[in-house]
């Protein structure tokens, strides 16, 4: 059985995807219980079971996906207290880094904890693992993101742009305030160019432990003016049920064949889409025992199924984009 | 009025060199040519 809790917008996703992967018994939990109820009721039938339970319930499951807003340090510790296994899709840097300390509470209890499974970080690591494989050695990622999905996704965004960002360089992490070093990004089309710039997102802290030999790592995320002027003020005006399209961006840079190379491997869809089927994916990976390691980890990491996780992800209907000089 | 003046040539410096930057400003390792191809087998990429 596997467990969701959350049934917004990538709760929804994720139990979709579930259903799509022939995932018989799923169990949804939120806070606000009619929510789950609708949720159950728009998916079930002959083909899977979405029972709507209590969170003591989710207890008894295989793994459970976490899809509500961050925090989930508390309820990933209490599930891995009972040895289940946990997929997180948080992308609250301070709550990634909490959740990376529940590693030895996931080994005594022989449970695996997966920190940012979701669009960025999470599918940012597996792009990264992807086009790493044809490189002889790399140096340098830079992510950037485009678009929302929930709203508890983009109150973390309107935050992403208030905050201090961090990225590895040169052999030290270093702070810079969000919202500075504007770079203008090409994503696939529809999407188009935007300007991104630097964002207090956890992908360079969780690519970085994926992939020790980095000297540069950096994560931006595209605003508009707007974005970055009310970015220091509470958001005023209420996030949409759900952002529109939206891209992930991940360019590699490092040698192959004794010559410099820069490759760039993106994704055009609503980011509430990505976040949901990577996070399923992850999840299913459990279901049929492809992660059998203990511990906390992250996507992109060498001990993840990744090639694995990528097919699903296509197969899910997730299309990569690769850039190709003219 | 003098302060005016000054206000004046002090906003209208700032727009010059503003200007300059805008448009003899080079992008960094901007790549500027070249389109997306779709990845059909990402086992193959």
């Amino acid at each position: 059985m596997i467990g969701i809790v959350g049934a917004g917008v990538v709760g929804s996703r994720v139990a979709e995807t579930l259903r799509l992967f022939s995932q018989q018994q799923i169990c949804v939990y939120d806070t606000e219980q009619i929510i789950a109820q609708r949720l159950a009721g728009r998916l079930s039938d002959g083909k899977s079971q979405i029972s709507v339970v209590d969170r003591n319930t989710m207890k008894s499951a295989k793994v459970v996906v976490l899809c509500g807003p961050s925090p989930h340090f508390s309820i990933a510790k209490e599930l891995l207290d009972s040895s289940v296994s946990v997929v997180s899709t948080s992308d609250d840097i301070a709550d990634c880094l909490n959740l990376l300390t529940l590693s030895q509470l996931a080994t005594e209890n022989k449970a695996t904890l997966i920190v940012g499974a979701a669009s960025s970080p999470g599918m940012s690591g597996l792009l990264v693992r992807h086009l790493a494989e044809s490189f002889d050695s790399i140096d340098e990622v830079h992510v950037a993101l485009h678009g929302t999905g929930g709203p508890a996704c983009a109150r973390q965004h309107h935050r992403a742009l208030s905050g201090q960002s961090i990225g590895w360089h040169d052999g030290e992490w270093l702070r810079r305030p969000a919202g500075s070093g504007r770079e203008l990004c090409w994503f696939p089309e529809p999407v188009g160019a935007y300007d991104c710039y630097r964002g207090e997102l956890p992908d360079p802290l969780l690519i970085k432990r994926a992939f020790p030999e980095l000297e540069r790592v950096t994560g931006r995320v595209t605003a508009t003016r707007r974005d970055r002027v009310f970015s220091r003020v509470p958001m005023m005006i209420p996030p949409q049920a759900e952002g529109g399209l939206g891209g992930l961006r991940v360019e590699v840079r490092g040698m192959k064949n004794g010559a410099r190379l820069v490759d760039v491997i993106a994704v055009a869809e609503r980011v509430g889409q990505v976040a949901g089927v990577v996070a399923a994916s992850t999840a299913h990976a459990f279901g049929i025992n492809k992660i059998d390691e203990h511990g906390a980890h992250v996507l992109g990491d060498e001990s993840m199924p990744n090639s694995w996780l990528v097919t699903q992800i296509c197969s899910a209907g997730i299309n990569l984009h690769s850039f190709v000089r003219a | 009025m003098k302060f005016f003046r000054r206000v004046l040539l002090a906003v209208s410096v700032a727009s010059a060199v503003a200007g300059v930057i805008r448009f003899k400003g080079k992008g960094v390792g901007a790549i500027k040519q070249g389109g997306w191809r779709k990845v059909t087998d990402p086992k193959q990429n």
